[in-house]
């Protein structure tokens, strides 16, 4: 038991460690903006996924929004992927694309597989770009976003593209503006750092990109997978494409603003993880293909960032285990040095990094919100151990994995 | 209790509750504050006229505070008294027609020419925004930005932060500091543009001709393309990349260490440096030339064309005068233009 518990305390320290590598580069290393500059160019044909099922709250707005944006019109087609949508969202499509003749060529799926991978998957017989860009509906592209996304892809190594994610509904709630502090922490701090690192930024399968011929090269979509841009970023990674990460590429979305929304939303991220985890975890870290060593590790260590939660909570239950067994595993002042770094440093770790993101953003009042963060982060770690143990027992209960779309709450469409 | 006051007390106030200020409407374009301050030059346009008609010059104060004098016509004797005092002329200039300034004076405001404007040597200008040609002379410096609806000329020694723009062509001779450029043609030193459009319009009828396959290959070690070889495709390398005098790649060039293009080298597409770049003369590169540690290229190396105009990116970025570049140059940190070797 007690090495057990020696194990989990050293796979903990790595996560802390990287947390502060990740902080640190961030606010003292050279920050990598490799395309951000492209400005003019032969911009190449791309074609716009847009992500809808049942979306009659926003599917107007992003429509919109990318009828507005600065990338030469004859050279970008939108598709709304309709997904089986029972709402009023194919009406809404139909009429922008009235408004908007040649410009939007819509997907209306009715049947099929549910979830977002098959629904792309099912739409890309409507793509013939070799660039592809990916929304989902409640995101509200500014006027140059598109071209930022499509830049990277003058590199002939960028496989997948993401660009950052801002929550628009910051103010409804407690809950809206935690996500709002643990947005800014993973993309200003933890994504730009993987990018400066040259380690292995996640595709998000929303504001992002991908490149047809490195999408048909990996076997196209998995529509087995509950996180279709997991699922991508290492695909790519494993075949030796890059997907990189653009933190000035900034779009609007909006986080969930109930707890049981926000408690699904989570769930789904970690089985789909997890899923990854499964499917690629060893073979990324000692197969042969084509990513690097520190690929490899960072890598791993993302596949493994959901499977923490169970694992810290196993740690507990040992500690505690180990308490009452009477082992006491270290003695005296290493004991209290021990205990007393591990509350200093370890505990102070994603604090450090979400409070770094906030000044980086150059907001001010918000970072006093990072004492609740501990309320979002018991929640998570719950949720996402009830997730990682239905998983596990799935094939002893018999329970199917099924894609929950996250609920939207703008109220003016 | 008291550790969590300042969180309870944001959670009731919203103080900081707004979303971060993502910038919707701005794409980026180099000429956005020109835009804006032709704004301002219009609503002054019916008095500037009058100005011009009269060959008078009128005083007034813009809606934000900052003073303005209009000129109806004037040469470098109206900003004698300016030199006289401390070199520093304060308010807003508009001037109906050409203008020509004085030397060694710094315009602490914008300034407007409805005509030519030919700056005076070691002059400091905080931004000009110019409907015909501007021309700078040597030692001069831009603070923030400046535009000309015509060409764009700098003189020897000058010191161009900010944004360089022109409707039509930007000349820069050597010894010029930049840090972003953009215009339909950009010439590292004076050149007759006229004659360097053919031969990037060759390569272009090339590329049109040459079928391209989709993809890459990847190497992950050092790459050389050997000198006159001919590469259908996109390349990647994970080391260094060198490639041969006269070689033509139809594709991309991804190179994650330093990259060194002899001279003559066909690129039809991108070009992409991890670390450094060095491109040799006389290149020709159709796509953006980015590199993310610096950048030199070599006298006689065009970047884009006049259809397919481009970016040149990279922290620092050197050009030898009789480098072309078709689109934007954009150098984080500093470019300069110098010398031919």
């Amino acid at each position: 038991m007690i090495y057990c518990l020696f194990g989990i305390v050293l796979v903990i320290s790595l996560y802390t460690a990287r947390h502060y590598w990740f902080t640190l580069n961030r606010l003292f290393g050279f920050q990598r903006h490799p395309y951000i500059d492209t400005d003019t160019a032969n911009w190449p044909q791309v074609t716009i996924l847009v992500a809808a099922h049942n979306e009659e709250k926003v599917v107007a707005n992003i429509l919109a929004a990318l009828m507005n944006v600065n990338y030469p019109a004859d050279r970008m087609m939108v598709v709304p992927v309709n997904d089986r949508s029972t709402d009023r969202t194919r009406e809404i499509i139909d009429s922008f694309v009235e408004k908007h003749p040649g410009r939007i060529r819509p997907f209306h799926r009715t049947g099929g597989k549910g979830g977002k991978a098959a629904a792309l998957k099912d739409a890309m017989e409507m793509v013939e770009t070799e660039v592809i860009l990916i929304f989902d509906a409640d995101y509200i592209p500014g006027s140059g976003l598109i071209k930022q996304l499509v830049a990277p892809f003058f590199d002939p190594e960028v496989g997948g593209v993401m660009g950052r994610v801002v929550p628009l509904n910051v103010g409804t709630n407690l809950l809206t503006r935690l996500l709002d502090l643990e947005r800014s922490g993973g993309y200003q701090v933890d994504q730009q750092a993987r990018m400066n690192l040259h380690l292995v930024p996640q595709h998000g399968g929303t504001v992002a990109g991908v490149r047809l011929s490195a999408l048909r090269e990996i076997g196209g979509w998995n529509d087995k997978s509950l996180t279709e841009d997991t699922d991508l970023t290492y695909r790519l990674l494993l075949n030796g494409w890059q997907t990189v990460y653009q933190n000035r590429s900034e779009c609007y979305e909006e986080v969930p603003e109930t707890w049981p929304v926000r408690i699904k939303q989570i769930m789904r991220w970690a089985k789909g993880h997890n899923q990854a985890l499964a499917a690629y975890g060893l073979h990324l870290l000692f197969g042969k293909h084509r990513a690097t060593l520190r690929e490899r590790i960072d890598g791993t260590l993302l596949l493994g960032v959901y499977a923490m939660a169970p694992v810290t909570l196993i740690g507990w239950l040992l500690a505690l285990g180990v308490f009452y067994e009477g082992v006491v595993p270290l003695h005296g002042i290493i004991a209290l040095f021990a205990f007393t770094a591990y509350a200093a440093v370890g505990n102070f770790a994603a604090f450090f990094e979400i409070a770094a993101a906030v000044r980086l953003d150059y907001t001010r009042q918000r970072v006093c919100l990072l004492p609740f963060l501990v309320l979002g982060f018991a929640v998570s770690i719950f949720s996402v151990s009830t997730a990682f143990v239905s998983q596990v027992t799935a094939p002893i209960t018999g329970a199917k994995f099924h894609w929950d779309k996250t609920e939207r709450f703008r109220t003016t469409p | 209790m008291v550790p969590l006051l300042p969180a309870i007390a944001e959670v009731r106030l919203k103080r900081d509750a707004q979303p971060l200020d993502v910038i919707q409407q701005y794409g980026g374009d180099i000429r956005h504050f020109a835009h804006g301050f032709r704004r301002v030059a219009t609503r002054l346009q019916p008095q500037l006229q009058e100005c011009v008609r009269s060959g008078a010059t009128a005083t007034g104060t813009l809606p934000d505070g900052d003073e303005f004098v209009l000129l109806g016509s004037a040469d470098e004797s109206f900003f004698v008294p300016a030199t006289r005092k401390d070199s520093t002329w304060r308010s807003v200039v508009a001037a109906g027609a050409d203008l020509v300034l004085p030397e060694g004076l710094t315009f602490a405001k914008e300034i407007y020419a409805a005509g030519d404007l030919t700056g005076g040597e070691r002059s400091t200008f905080r931004a000009i925004l110019g409907e015909k040609d501007i021309h700078l002379q040597r030692a001069s410096k831009v603070i923030r930005w400046a535009h000309a609806a015509g060409r764009f000329r700098a003189e020897h020694d000058c010191d161009l932060f900010g944004r360089i723009s022109s409707d039509q062509e930007v000349q820069l001779q050597s010894g010029c500091v930049f840090q972003r450029v953009g215009a339909p043609v950009i010439v590292a030193g004076f050149s007759d543009t006229a004659a360097i459009q053919s031969p990037s319009q060759a390569m272009e009828a090339d590329a049109d001709a040459t079928p391209v396959p989709p993809g890459r290959t990847l190497y992950d070690g050092d790459l050389e393309i050997r000198a006159g070889e001919v590469f259908l495709g996109s390349v990647v390398t994970r080391g260094k990349l060198h490639i041969g005098a006269g070689a033509h790649v139809f594709g991309s060039v991804k190179s994650n260490g330093h990259m060194t293009i002899d001279s003559g080298v066909s690129v039809n597409g991108s070009l992409v440096g991890g670390m450094t770049a060095h491109v040799g003369s006389n290149c020709r590169i159709g796509g953006p030339v980015l590199a993310e540690r610096g950048m030199v290229i070599e006298s006689g190396t065009q970047c884009g064309s006049a259809r397919n105009p481009t970016t040149v990116a990279a922290p620092t970025i050197e050009l030898e005068e009789g480098v072309v570049v078709f689109g934007s140059l954009w150098a984080r940190n500093e470019g300069r233009v110098v010398p031919k070797a």
